[in-house]
């Protein structure tokens, strides 16, 4: 028995390591470790005010802070008996699209590229593709620029409030930036250009599960009150654990999510393959280039459902303004009652998010929060098992299996803080 | 703290070597350094970036000039490579809310202790692997040289540290809280509307960012030298509530909850301090 160690996953958010143990030339299991600590999120906010609630839970993850500030709102304010306007409604939905650009952008521009490319990151990719970095750049700093006009900044913002928004950004604030899209639009279509070819390996082609937030009237978004499964089914966000199934193993500190028993995915991947024919735009012409089936069985396709939502998410941004600029500032909606249960889910970047609350006499009396990195961590091991197990068969040495590994979990776009709020796995 | 320091000026001699690390937070921090867009190459090519594991997979472990450290101290892993990193360091920067002040996580909302809390998340099963430590700041554990608070940090107090810290100078530390800047914003006091604002007790250098959209500081950037907490609580538990206007007012508890979303253990001292002086 040896064992093959990466340390240090690089070029992900947050502190991951990964084990794989070989049997002669079987691969006998291979383990996804988060170092990150536990910091135990659902027992921080117990007792306190929901407003603080949500200041904090966004606090999990940087990169998806305004997933986790629009799956508490939801949550929060269903339990609370708010219903919110039209407007404050649009502008949540405007701010995801937001951080879809800056997250996708970082993953796929300089996180993910430099894999497919074979460089150690992106600043060493400037030999040959500065503009390929410079672009991702552009449209990453525009995608913080939405998150900041409308949360009051890029991370941890604290303008969404309960019941709506401590200021509304102004007309000229959102005019603004829909001034900028345009010319964002050919840097989002050059980096599915240069993704959209690319050949990915055919032996790590194998079927899962996936799912993702439904968000009715047949349109392609990011949040929704039903989830829906590839195979068919669909259940009411308040189910979630029918989906999650989550449970704790005795190993580590990861509770594990499975459906039928068996993993699946979420992110980008599971919703264009859930949703891509309801795509518009040049987005949609992308969709119909390049998807296939294969989609369906290999998560490193899940760089170039990230590149065509990215370009989906600028192509919708116009007409979201156009929409949010012809309408009145509402008043922020008081509660409706200070008791109650709800459930928010929301399609993060990388997948599928949900919190979960009771509220008592105007305070937290319990909070379940599940992350998509939790969610896909059964999936990441999976295929990180079928590319080890098809680079020893092939004899490649152990520097080539690591390379290989690394992409495969880089390809989930994992977020290592989301998931160690409920885990640590450190194995021996 | 200990600025302007020899070793600071040594570092800046010829282009210093740099590491950037997380220990267990929400990597916020680091993410502002790469969300310096219109900065970042030019980060890269003043300082020379030896570790960065959230941007690169080349990173070398040696000797360095600057350790750039983010995160709280919440494991034995993260205690180990804190403790690896203040040998290798000339200048250690804790970088952001959780570095300075133990972060969110180290909010003790509850009053049962930490054995309890990951008790009460994971239940009863029995674990092989090592235990958690409760979250503390890198300053529980090793000496700090430069603290840059925040929750996220802001980016232009970052590069101005790090500019200075190039050119072998440090940051000069904010001594002043919050509503000085929103002073100046002349934005109206939202302690007169009866919100539980943190700003008289929290250290500038936001720029008043929360209150400036009409929302009550939440203390982000945690407690401000000698503030004065004792006068805060006294004030704050007057007040109505003004999300449920049939409460009467705050509880000295709600007032001591939001002190400690972000004030970690430097608000824990303040708040026995304040606790005793009452008394």
């Amino acid at each position: 028995m040896r064992e093959i160690k990466i340390e240090h996953l690089a070029r992900v958010e947050g502190h991951g390591a990964i084990k794989v143990e070989v049997d002669g030339k079987k691969v006998k299991k291979v383990d996804l470790e988060v170092l990150e600590g536990p910091r135990l999120f659902e027992t921080i906010t117990l007792g306190k005010l929901p407003s603080e609630n949500l200041s904090i839970v966004p606090r999990i993850c940087a990169i998806c802070t305004l997933s986790h500030k629009n799956a508490s709102l939801r949550g929060l304010e269903k339990a609370l008996g708010i219903k919110v306007p039209e407007k404050t409604d649009l502008l949540r939905s405007l701010m995801l699209h937001g951080e879809a650009v800056e997250s996708h952008s970082l993953h796929v521009g300089l996180l993910a590229l430099p894999d497919l490319l074979g460089y150690p990151n992106a600043i060493a990719m400037t030999d040959k593709y500065a503009d390929t970095v410079i672009k991702a750049l552009t449209m990453k700093k525009f995608g913080n620029k939405v998150m900041e006009t409308i949360a009051a900044r890029a991370t941890h913002g604290e303008n969404p409030i309960i019941g709506g928004f401590g200021r509304f950004p102004t007309n000229e604030e959102l005019f603004a930036l829909k001034d900028q899209v345009g010319a964002l639009i050919p840097m989002a279509t050059a980096v599915i250009d240069l993704v959209g070819p690319m050949k990915f390996p055919t032996w790590l082609d194998e079927e899962t599960q996936f799912a993702c937030m439904e968000p009715g009237n047949k349109e392609y978004g990011l949040v929704g009150e039903q989830i829906l499964i590839s195979d068919g089914t669909k259940l009411d966000v308040e189910d979630y654990k029918k989906l999650t199934n989550e449970r704790v193993v005795p190993h580590s500190y990861a509770k594990r999510s499975r459906y039928k028993e068996k993993p699946y995915t979420v992110g980008s991947v599971a919703r264009v393959n859930l949703l891509g024919g309801r795509l518009t735009g040049k987005a949609k012409s992308y969709y119909d280039r390049y998807h296939n089936d294969r989609w369906k069985k290999n998560p490193i396709f899940n760089n170039v459902a990230q590149s065509i939502e990215l370009l989906y998410a600028l192509e919708k941004i116009p007409p979201l303004i156009d929409k949010i600029t012809g309408m009145k500032d509402p008043a922020v909606v008081k509660p409706g009652r200070d008791t109650g249960k709800g459930t928010g889910g929301v399609e993060a970047p990388r997948g599928t998010l949900f919190h979960s609350y009771e509220i008592k006499n105007g305070r937290m009396s319990k909070v379940d929060i599940i992350t998509p990195t939790a969610q896909n961590l059964e999936d990441i091991e999976r295929y990180m098992g079928i590319a080890a197990q098809a680079m020893l068969d092939k004899g490649e040495k152990d520097d080539a299996i690591k390379k290989q590994l690394e992409i495969v979990a880089r390809s989930y776009d994992p977020c290592v803080s989301c998931s160690a709020h409920l885990v640590e796995i450190v194995r021996k | 703290m200990t600025h302007h320091t020899a070793e600071a000026r040594a570092a800046a001699k010829k282009k210093p070597t740099v590491g950037i690390y997380g220990l267990t937070g929400c990597a916020g921090d680091q993410l502002t350094i790469v969300n310096c867009e219109d900065q970042i190459l030019d980060i890269f090519g003043a300082a020379d970036i030896r570790s960065f594991l959230m941007a690169m997979s080349n990173n070398t472990e040696e000797q360095m000039d600057v350790a750039i450290v983010e995160g709280s101290v919440s494991s034995k892993g993260d205690l180990e490579m804190l403790q690896d990193i203040r040998k290798r360091a000339k200048v250690l920067i804790a970088l952001g809310g959780c570095a300075v002040n133990g972060g969110p996580q180290s909010g003790r909302a509850l009053k049962n202790d930490w054995k309890e809390r990951v008790k009460q998340v994971y239940g009863d099963v029995k674990f092989s692997i090592p235990e958690s430590l409760e979250p503390k700041p890198l300053s529980a554990y090793v000496k700090v040289d430069i603290s840059i608070p925040g929750c996220p940090i802001d980016k232009l107090e970052f590069l101005r540290a790090l500019g200075r810290l190039v050119k072998g100078d440090g940051p000069t530390p904010v001594k002043y809280p919050v509503c000085i800047e929103c002073k100046y914003n002349e934005n109206e006091c939202l302690l007169f509307k009866n919100e539980l604002c943190l700003g008289p007790v929290t250290v500038a250098g936001c720029n008043s960012v929360c209150i400036n959209n009409n929302v009550a500081c939440v203390g982000c950037r945690g407690p401000v030298a000698e503030a004065n907490v004792a006068g805060e609580v006294e004030m704050l538990v007057k007040m109505k509530h003004p999300h449920f206007p049939d409460r009467k007012s705050f509880s000295y508890d709600d007032v001591v909850n939001k002190a400690m979303m972000y004030g970690g253990s430097p608000m824990v001292d303040l708040l026995e301090k304040a606790k005793g002086a009452k008394k």
